[in-house]
């Protein structure tokens, strides 16, 4: 009889012995707490952080197995991140937010978009120096694509075991874009440069272009890389509901409600995905800095072009533009007109950035796609 | 069939960034000829 | 001379910190448009009197509408 009872005390303090035994877990659950605390304190991203730090809490409790099979973050984990189909819902949901109405207005603006990518590839290249293998450092490159959804859509396929790594990274850093790229702006550029007025030039769009847009973009894109199409088909296919008008119920559910409960998930299993074993190594400060300089290196690259443009413009093109030819959307386009009128009262570079940026949008998802597609067309993945 | 890294990293820099600079290139094109296949009309009808 | 002040960019007027007959600095903010959802400060050309204004709060302008005019 004492022995059963104290058999049965030992059932509830197991969890507490595990603990005590576990160090990781615990740091792990300071770093849920942590993430927590950025979400609702600091107002960082808190759609995301609040669940993912939530997540990396309930998985680091031990014994609680919600990540064992058939548990709870496992089902979620298993429906929707393991198939991909998080990702794609979000993206219906960018898509349908998305008006791509400033760079239709001036298609040029839309290379920068291409520009802001090329840090994807220096960090893939640096990662590779860095030991790891082929398919980690296409993860890690992509989180210079500076686009949640675009990284987990990678890496959950290729490199799942640096999921939570890398999408802290991806997301954290889109949160701190407009800490890390005023300062690169400016040093990369001259005073003149900087006050450069650009006239917005508006060209009007019709109906039909809108609409015909986000159709052609998708064949186009999808018989280039049709690897990405499920990106680039989704983010496509909430634009043309958007765009359209006529199903104004189905772009509201995909821009909230859809994408609100999809956040819920996809939050809760990256952070599930953070357990101490996997997250607490070496390789996550890796991934992490490494995504730092992806990011770093995307303003450059962008900027660099731009004053590329600036060139054979003759001097017509502020280079700040190209700081938003990442996806950040519309925050890197905000950044570049607040950085931009500080230099020249008369200066605004909105409907030019939003151009940059939404083609950054889109140049992410093609920088993704035609990255999977090379991989396939060398026979790395099938 | 397994490729060394340096020769890996350096395909995928090129043909990456190429591969995405010239298909956002095209993309644009294809934006310009849109835009002037289906010009706005002289009277817009103002929404909203 | 007078100096119109033109919007550089689609959007809405929310603001408008400046009366007919007000001096204005140059640099000085004089409204506020909102475009793409995020509010942009209109700066006065130049040193000079507010002549005239020519829009509303809450009013949607295209881009070279003119805003008001400064003598």
């Amino acid at each position: 009889m004492l022995e059963a009872i104290l058999n049965g005390l030992g059932g509830l303090v197991a969890g507490f012995q595990a603990l005590a035994l576990d160090w990781r877990s615990i740091i792990m659950l300071v770093i849920g707490g942590i993430l927590l605390y950025l979400g609702i304190k600091k107002d960082c991203e808190p759609l995301l952080l609040v669940p993912i730090g939530f997540g990396c809490i309930l998985v680091n409790v031990p014994l609680s197995d919600l990540m064992a099979k058939e548990g709870f973050l496992r089902v979620i984990y298993d429906a929707g991140v393991d198939t991909e189909l998080f990702p794609l819902l979000i993206f219906i949901g960018i898509g349908a937010m998305t008006d791509f109405g400033p760079v239709l207005a001036q298609p040029s603006t839309f290379l920068l978009g291409a520009a802001g990518q090329f840090g994807i590839f220096l960090t893939l290249l640096m990662a590779l120096f860095f030991g790891f293998t082929k398919l980690e450092a296409v993860s890690i490159g992509i989180i210079g694509a500076c686009d949640g959804p675009t990284a987990i859509y990678v890496t959950s396929k290729y490199a799942p075991h640096l999921l939570g790594a890398v999408s802290v990274a991806a997301y954290s850093y889109m949160a701190l874009v407009p800490v890390i790229q005023p300062p690169i702006m400016r040093a990369m550029t001259t005073q003149a440069e900087r006050a450069t007025v650009m006239k917005y030039k508006a060209r009007p769009v019709s109906k039909t272009t809108k609409i015909l847009f986000p159709l052609v973009i998708t064949i186009l894109g999808g018989l280039i890389a049709p690897k990405g199409l499920p990106l680039l088909g989704s983010l496509m296919l909430g634009n043309l509901m958007r765009e359209s008008g006529v199903v104004s119920r189905l772009t509201k559910a995909s821009e909230n409600e859809i994408a609100n409960v999809v956040t819920l998930f996809l939050g809760l299993c990256i952070g599930a995905t953070m357990s101490g074993a996997a997250f607490l190594k070496p390789q996550t400060l890796i991934v992490l800095g490494l995504g730092f300089v992806a990011i770093c290196l995307d303003t450059v690259c962008g900027i660099l072009f731009a004053k590329g443009m600036r060139v054979l413009s003759g001097g017509k093109i502020n280079p700040l533009i190209g700081a938003a030819g990442i996806s950040a959307f519309p925050m890197a386009a905000r950044v570049v007109q607040r950085e931009g009128i500080k230099y020249n009262k008369k200066s605004y570079l909105l409907m030019h950035a939003m151009g940059a940026n939404a083609g950054g949008q889109v140049g992410s998802v093609i920088a993704a796609a035609v990255m999977l597609s090379v991989l396939a067309g060398m026979g790395i993945i099938s | 069939m397994e490729m060394d890294n340096t020769t890996f990293g350096l395909t995928m820099l090129i043909c990456g960034m190429g591969g995405t600079l010239l298909t956002l290139w095209i993309m644009s094109l294809v934006m310009t000829v849109l835009g002037r296949l289906f010009p706005e009309k002289a009277e817009p009808k103002k929404e909203g | 001379m007078s100096d119109e002040v033109l919007a550089p960019m689609p959007g809405k007027i929310t603001k408008i910190l400046v009366k007919p007959g007000d001096d204005v600095l140059e640099d000085e903010e004089v409204l506020v448009l909102e475009a793409m959802k995020m509010d942009n400060p209109i700066f006065a050309p130049s040193n000079g009197k507010v002549k005239e204004i020519r829009v509303k709060e809450g009013e949607e302008v295209d881009v070279d509408h003119v805003l008001l005019v400064i003598e």
